[in-house]
Parts: structure tokens; sequence; C-alpha cells
């Protein structure tokens, strides 16, 4: 049975901020039809902190509850706007789910994702429908518990969370913004994928890459 | 059928002439050169040149051709060629799409055998009401005798009822499709067949049971009964059906209905469904969505529904966009009655505004400015905007105000926090100054976190004011309601009550056109910060507890009331750019502070008109008799001068005078800006003794300076 490591976490964010840096074009197009063009940017600030920060993390000495604090904590430092706090959120959220525990087996792994989407969802107070990345984020939740659900392992529930991330942000090109700084666009958001939504997507998809080859 | 035709406008943008250039090169096919020599700024492009001929003067092929020295038919290659190579692009306003352009497209994209689309703005009458009548001229006009029709409920469907005439045709009767409810709307399921009933003269058949009932096992017992069982037959072979498109939303009106238990809304199952149809739950893709009520749901199955010949849905406004969207997709509708705006943000949903093949060809009317126009602005570097103008702002006012060490972004009170006081924190996006970190000082604000151009500060300055204003007695934000605001500032509130700082939160709701008036808490904080800041600041100083400052802010911000018109955009010093586009002899009223979408757009029109119209807005919420008291904040969003300003004022007071209402102050000037959006906002404050008293309290702040 798969566990994971304080050091796997580390490899997982350090291939997100690489995956990050590679589409920060992509996701900064998207935000430049319904918001300012940053968002790629943006996430690449953070997850470039975040990269830093835990490439200095000795991971021998750390738990994975400390992973990722560290990330939170420099994500949350570098990024201020919406991304800062939601995914800041996330990460500490996934800090206190995993709080206390050695190596992550696969019920842990599932709670801390769990956690990381409930994180997004109270502190955007964001509903589903709303185009934002909770319209990834939740889809993602539901799909990996089901999977859990029916015994599945890790690296396929992680797979079913992807798939469910990247159908969720799809989705959100039908949806009209009414939250957040895209929402002053109404209707003209309509058409285009929520640039919030479509980096979810990319790093649920790059964990669950990432975890499988743990 | 009557489709409504109205000329449509389009408007040719030109492309940023730097990527035009940069496709260009490269391109071996380019055409050959002009005859006549390309004046230098198109720099060699005859495509360049005559598409902003084109575009930019209006001129037509001829005239180009005369111009360039070539012959009409190359003018029309270029002009082809400059288009398919997004030189020139055509688009087309939503208001100004015709609606039988959008009709056309949707019935092309949805297989519907007809579509009608009503304009979006119309006449005074709300958009149910010309949705209905318009659903009851074509119902009226397919129905043939004997016909059996059945209809769903909602606010639409009655509103079609009503409007529905005597036909005068034999053997018509009306199927109620759904079970009943006794919710207390008057849009049941009932209430709908028997109105539509009554108006057609036809007879009404209604079924004997109510539309979700408590259990699978009752279901199917009120279904074994005989009498239900022949409702239903009928209800099976209607020939054609009405229904309306609910949504899912938690602003959608089967939230509060009741005609479907909000304990079952609220399912797990059914989070990810969209829309509502005849009470049946469809995803974004017009798939059913199983749920709990599935078998508790005595009424047309969506199968069943589209078994039916004729189903025409009539539903419309934006925020159903989503649910109609699915409910076609679902192919349950195969005539659809809806609005232009409506339509038009289906089809841009759907990604089809640039196939509506018909618009080729099409010519425009102007060239809008937005993204080939650069505004001018004075600044140095836009990446260091924030921390120059903050230095400049201490060097200015340094009596009043500090950086402190460490977080340059927490500007706080060099007189004001002290101990046993409630701290008073504001904050939020740059571009509003003197909002926010101009009320910082004795007797108001006692710091501010400042963040970058509209967006919201971080959590760490939000936390470093907390820590630095804290007296021991807790501390108050204080800011306006936007999404990106409240997660920073909730972030810094959980980590200063981590270091055992007791913070509370009263969010700015001021912005009457921002939501209705049923989601208020939607709301946008504006203008009316400066009375919202001002009591609350008043109180701390008096050293009123915590409960009784937050007693204040609450009830200030509840008789608070902001309309704001927006005449031409503001532009974003990283981006030099119009955040919005507006008319030439255009204004928005509504629009909020960062260009969120108003209420109306409309004609420009006279001080006094437009003072009224938005005085309007505001009495229709604020409940002063005869004989209260308000305070007035006349303010200019950036560009607008004290001129127009005071001939607005002029008006709001004789409007105030004649309703018996009296001022007891007035500010006019610039007090909660949008960089250099033209226009203004005009806040009241309903004032009582109390909230008086505090409004005249001493304060002494860098911007602002009171008693």
């Amino acid at each position: 049975m798969t566990t994971i490591t304080s050091q796997n976490l580390v490899d997982m964010f350090l291939a997100i901020a690489g995956a990050i840096e590679e589409k920060k074009d992509h996701l900064s197009e998207l935000d430049g039809v319904i918001g300012d063009a940053d968002h790629g940017v943006t996430m690449h600030i953070g997850f470039s902190a975040v990269k830093n920060a835990l490439t200095g993390l000795d991971t021998g000495e750390s738990d994975p509850a400390t992973v990722f604090n560290t990330a939170a904590k420099s994500f949350l430092n570098a990024v201020g706007a919406s991304s800062g706090p939601l995914y800041a959120t996330a990460f500490m959220r996934a800090g206190a789910a995993a709080k206390g525990k050695g190596d992550l087996d696969r019920d842990a792994m599932i709670e801390v994702f769990g956690a990381m989407a409930k994180g997004i969802q109270d502190r955007g107070k964001a509903e589903r429908g709303d185009k934002t990345m909770v319209d990834a984020w939740a889809p993602a939740a539901e799909a990996i518990a089901e999977a859990a659900e029916r015994g599945a392992p890790l690296a396929e529930c992680f797979d079913a969370a992807a798939k469910a991330a990247e159908e969720g942000a799809e989705a959100t090109k039908a949806m009209r913004a009414s939250k957040g700084r895209a929402s002053r666009l109404g209707e003209r958001s309509l058409g285009h994928m929520d640039p919030g939504a479509a980096s979810t997507a990319l790093i649920v998809g790059v964990m669950a890459k990432s975890l499988a080859a743990a | 059928m009557a489709t409504i035709f109205k000329s449509g406008k389009t408007i040719v943008k030109m492309a940023n002439m730097n990527s035009a250039i940069a496709r260009r090169s490269g391109n071996s096919g380019r055409p050959q050169p002009a005859a006549a020599p390309v004046p230098l700024r198109f720099r060699d492009d005859p495509l360049l040149w005559a598409g902003w001929l084109y575009a930019h003067d209006g001129m037509t092929q001829n005239e180009i051709a005369k111009a360039m020295g070539i012959s009409r038919a190359t003018v029309n290659n270029y002009l082809a060629e400059a288009r398919s190579r997004g030189i020139v692009t055509l688009t087309m306003e939503t208001s100004r799409l015709s609606e039988f352009m959008i009709a056309q497209a949707l019935m092309e994209r949805f297989d519907l055998s007809d579509c009608i689309v009503v304009p979006s703005a119309g006449e005074g009458r709300s958009l149910i009401d010309r949705l209905g009548e318009t659903g009851a001229r074509v119902l009226e006009r397919l129905i043939r005798p004997g016909d059996a029709i059945g209809i769903s409920w909602g606010r639409t469907m009655i509103s079609l009822a009503r409007n529905i005439s005597h036909l005068r045709l034999p053997d018509l009767s009306v199927v109620q499709v759904t079970g009943g409810s006794t919710a207390p709307v008057d849009f049941t399921p009932e209430l709908c067949v028997s109105q539509l009933a009554t108006s057609l003269g036809a007879r009404s058949i209604n079924i004997s049971a109510p539309a979700v009932v408590s259990s699978p096992a009752v279901r199917d017992i009120l279904m074994g009964e005989p009498l239900v069982r022949d409702q239903f037959e009928m209800a099976r072979k209607t020939d054609k059906i009405v229904f309306g498109i609910c949504s899912t939303r938690p602003e959608s009106s089967i939230h509060a209905s009741g005609l479907i238990q909000r304990e079952d809304l609220k399912h797990p199952s059914l989070q990810r469904s969209t829309a509502v149809i005849a009470g049946r739950f469809i995803d974004d893709r017009g798939k059913p969505v199983r749920g709990p009520l599935d078998d508790r749901t005595i009424g047309l199955t969506l199968e069943e529904l589209r078994e039916i010949k004729l189903r025409i849905a009539v539903a419309g406004g934006a925020e159903k966009t989503t649910a109609i969207l699915a409910a076609l997709r679902g192919r349950y509708a195969n005539v659809l009655i809806t609005d232009a705006d409506t339509g038009h943000s289906i089809l841009q949903a759907e990604g089809v505004p640039e196939s509506l093949g018909m618009l080729k060809g099409t010519r425009r009317t102007q060239v809008q400015g937005g993204n080939l126009v650069k505004t001018k602005k004075l600044i140095n570097d836009a990446t260091n905007i924030i921390e120059e103008m903050l230095d400049g702002m201490i060097a200015a006012h340094p009596k009043h105000l500090r950086q402190l060490e460490g977080s340059p972004r927490s500007i706080v009170a060099v007189d004001g926090p002290r101990e046993g006081k409630v701290g008073i924190v504001v904050g939020g996006g740059s571009g509003h100054e003197p909002t926010f970190v101009g009320y910082v000082g004795k007797g108001l604000a006692d710091a501010c976190a400042i963040g970058n151009v509209f967006a919201s500060p971080p959590p760490d300055p939000i936390l470093e004011c907390t820590k630095a204003v804290d007296g021991g007695a807790g501390v108050l934000y204080l800011y306006g309601n936007y999404a990106g605001d409240v997660m920073n500032f909730d972030m810094a509130a959980e980590m200063a009550a981590m270091e055992n700082i007791e913070v509370r939160t009263v969010l700015s709701t001021d912005d009457v056109a921002s939501a209705p008036l049923d989601q208020k808490e939607k709301r946008r904080g504006v203008a009316g910060n400066f009375f919202i800041f001002k009591v609350t600041g008043a109180a701390a100083d008096k050293m009123w507890s915590m409960d009784e400052c937050e007693r204040i802010a609450k009830k200030a911000n509840s008789r608070t009331f902001t309309v704001g018109v927006a005449l031409a955009p503001c532009s974003l010093p990283q981006t030099l750019r119009h955040n919005f586009e507006l008319g030439p002899t255009e204004m928005e009223i509504g629009m909020g502070i960062h260009g969120e979408p108003g209420v109306t757009r409309e004609p420009l029109r006279t001080a006094d008109e437009v003072t009224d119209d938005i005085l309007e807005r505001i009495f229709a919420e604020m409940d002063a008799p005869e004989g209260s008291k308000v305070a007035v904040l006349v303010n200019s969003l950036g560009s607008t001068p004290l001129m127009e300003l005071y001939v607005i004022n002029r008006r709001v007071a004789e409007r105030l005078e004649r309703k018996g209402i009296s001022v007891h102050a007035t500010w006019v000037g610039t007090y909660c800006s949008s960089l250099e959006m033209a226009g203004m906002s005009i806040t009241l404050i309903h004032l009582d003794d109390e909230l008086t008293e505090l409004l005249d309290h001493p304060c002494d702040c860098a911007m602002f300076r009171a008693g």
C-alpha cells in the first residue's frame, strides 16, 4: 500500500510549480479575457515562493503538515488579491488535516484533499455555478470521495479527481461570473473558462500524476 | 409569427497595431504594395491603411480605392484579408444586436422550430410581464380546436396565463402536468392551470395530488388511484406544453417559493443541478440529475415531457442564462421565448457569435477607442505606483499618518489608537483616494491597509494594522463588500485571533444598484463608507465598547444609500486601457467604482434628470417620512468637477426640501473616486439623534476634518 512521505509532497509541490511556470502565459491569457490578465503571473509568483521555501526544507525532519504549512505561508506572503488567500487556505487546511501524522496513507491523503477543497469553498464563500475555482474543486472532491468509497487505490482516486476538475473547469465556460472581480463583466464572461478553475484543473492533474509516481 | 425586427448596428474594431504587424511579417502571401505610397504611420502596410480608412474614417470601399489609388476589387480583397488576419474585427454590441438575429441563431443552434426574442429593457414593464405577454401571443396562434394544453408553474407562467385572450375555440382543455402545492405564492401549479383555463375559456384538468410527497411509497399509492391515474393520462396526452425554466442558483425564486422544500433543494445530489423544469432537475449539459425527489415527485418525467410535440419554454433574465442554456442543450423545448440579452449570453456561452454568418459584410458605425487608445497618466513606473503614492502622502501629512516599520502598506494614525479604545481598521484596493487612507486620523479610522490598484491588500498588512491599533478593547474591520477584500480581511482576522486580538467585521453595502433589495447582503460598498467610517470612528473615539461600535456601524450601514452614474471610463496604470467602454453619448446608472455593470445604460440626460433618477432609487428604499433628517454626500468619481457636483447638489437640496426632509449636513467633492472615471454618486444617510451626534463629533484626518 502506498504511503505519501514529506519528500513525496515536496516533489509534488515542485511539479506543480514547474507546470504553473510552463502554463503561466496560458493562464494569464484566460484571465485577460475576463480579468486583469495576471492570474498566470500571480500563480507563478506564488508557486516560485513555495518552491524556494520547500527547497530549503529538510524533509527528513519535517512531517507532511509542516510541508503544507510552509507552502501555505510562502504562497500567502507572495500573493495578495484572491488567489493568495484561496490557495493558502487550501494548503493550511491540508496541513491541519495532516497534523500529527507521519507518512500519509491512502485515507489520510484523501482526507487532505477533501480539506483543501473545503478550505477553498469556505474561504471564497462561492457556490458551484458562480464561475470560480470552486467549480473545479467541488466536483474533484466529490469524485475523489466516490472513488475512495468504492475502494479504489490512491492513484485511481486522484485520477478521478483530476478528471472531474478538468470537466468542472470546462463547464465554467457556460457560466456567468457572479463572484470576484470577473463579476463586473457579467455576461461578457460567458464562453470563457474561469482562470481559477483552469489553474485548479492543472494543479489537481499534476497532483494526480505526481502522487501516482510516489 | 411576429418576430420583432430592429436594425442591428455593428462596431468595427481595429486590433492592436503592433500585433497586426507582427502577424503580417513572415506571411509570404501578402498583397502587392498599393499604388499610392502608404503613409509612414502605417509602416508600409496597405492592409493596415485600408483597414484604418474603413474602420476609423468610415470610408466606403470606393472612397478607399480612390484614396489608395487602387481598384475597388483590391480594396475588397484587402479588407477581407485584414478581417481574416484580425486586423479589422467585427463585433456586435449586445444592446444593438437585433433580436431577430439572436432568434435565428438560437433556432439553428438548438434545433428550435421557432424562437421569439423580446428586447431586454422595455417600457417600464418587468421582463417577466413582457415575456408572459409574448408567450400568450405565441400560444394563441398555435392553439387549435380540441387541444389539450399543459402548463407548468412559476411567475412567468402565471403572467402568460393572465395575458392570454379568450379564444372561443371548441373543446379546449388545460392540463396540470405536476402535482399541486399549497405554497403561499400566487403561481402554484393549480393557480397557473386555472388561470390559463379561465382566460382561454377552456376546461381545466387538475392533478389531485401534491407535486412532492413524503415517500416513494406514498407516490406509488397515489399514482395508483384511478382518479389520479386518469388525470395523469391526460397530462401525458397533451398536444402542447408551455413551461418556465427555473434556475437553481441561490437567488432563484425556487428557494423562496416553498414549491420544493429547502431541505430537499440542499441535498448534495442536487448541488450539481443547474435548472428545474416542471419539478425535474437537470445539469448544465441538460442531462437529468437523479436526486431524492425523483421517486417522490408526482409529475411528468423529463422523458415524457420530451414526447410532447410542441414544447414552448418561456424564460429570460441574466440570472437564468445557464439554466436556459441547460434546457436548450437537453432539447426540452422546441420553441423558445426569451429576451435579447439572455439570448445573446446563451449564444456567447456556446461560442456562437463568431459563427454568426449573417453578420458578414455588415457595415460599422464607429470605432470604439478601448483597446486602441492608451490613456495619459503622470506616472513613473506602474509597478511602483503605490509605494510612490504613499511616500508622497506621508510627506504631505506627517502630522496625521505614519507607515509601520517593516510593513509600509500599513498606514496608522499618528494620533488615534489608544489604550482601551476599540481600534478601527479600514482598507481595500487603491485608486479610490481619499478612500480609504484619507479617513485615517483621530476620531475616524486608526489604520488602513493598502492594496494594489483595485485589488485587496493581502492579510499581512491588515494584520500589522490590527496589532498596531489594538488597545485591548478589540479591533473592528470596516470595508466594502468585495469578495477579495472579504477573504483577505477574514484571514487577517483569523491570524489576529491566534494572537489573542478580538476582531469583528462590518461590511459596507450601501450601493443600492449593485443587487436587489432582497439580496442586500450582496451589495457592494462605495462612497457611503464615508458616513459609516465617520460615525463608527466617532463612537470608538468616545470610548464606546466593541458591541456598541459594531452596532453603530451596522446601523449606519443599514441607513446609508448610494447610487452612482458613470459618464466615462477609468484606466488602470498597469494597462493604460479603458477598463470598460461607454458610448460617446451614453451614461450608466448604478455602475460600480471598478466599472461593475450598473442597472441601466442610456443616453446622457440633464443634471436634474439624472439626479432625480438616482434619488428615486434611493427614496424607494430609504424609509424616511416627512420631518426626517439626512446628511448628503455628492461625490465625484474622479474627473467630474465641483461645478457639476454643485449643480447636482442644488437639485438634491430642492428635492429633499419638497419631500419635507431636512438636510443636517452636506459634503460635496471627491470622497470616493474610481481613478479618473467621469461621473458621480449621491449618498444619503438617514439620521437619527444618535447618528447625528456621532456625525458631528470632531475628527481630524489627513484629507477630511469635522467639528
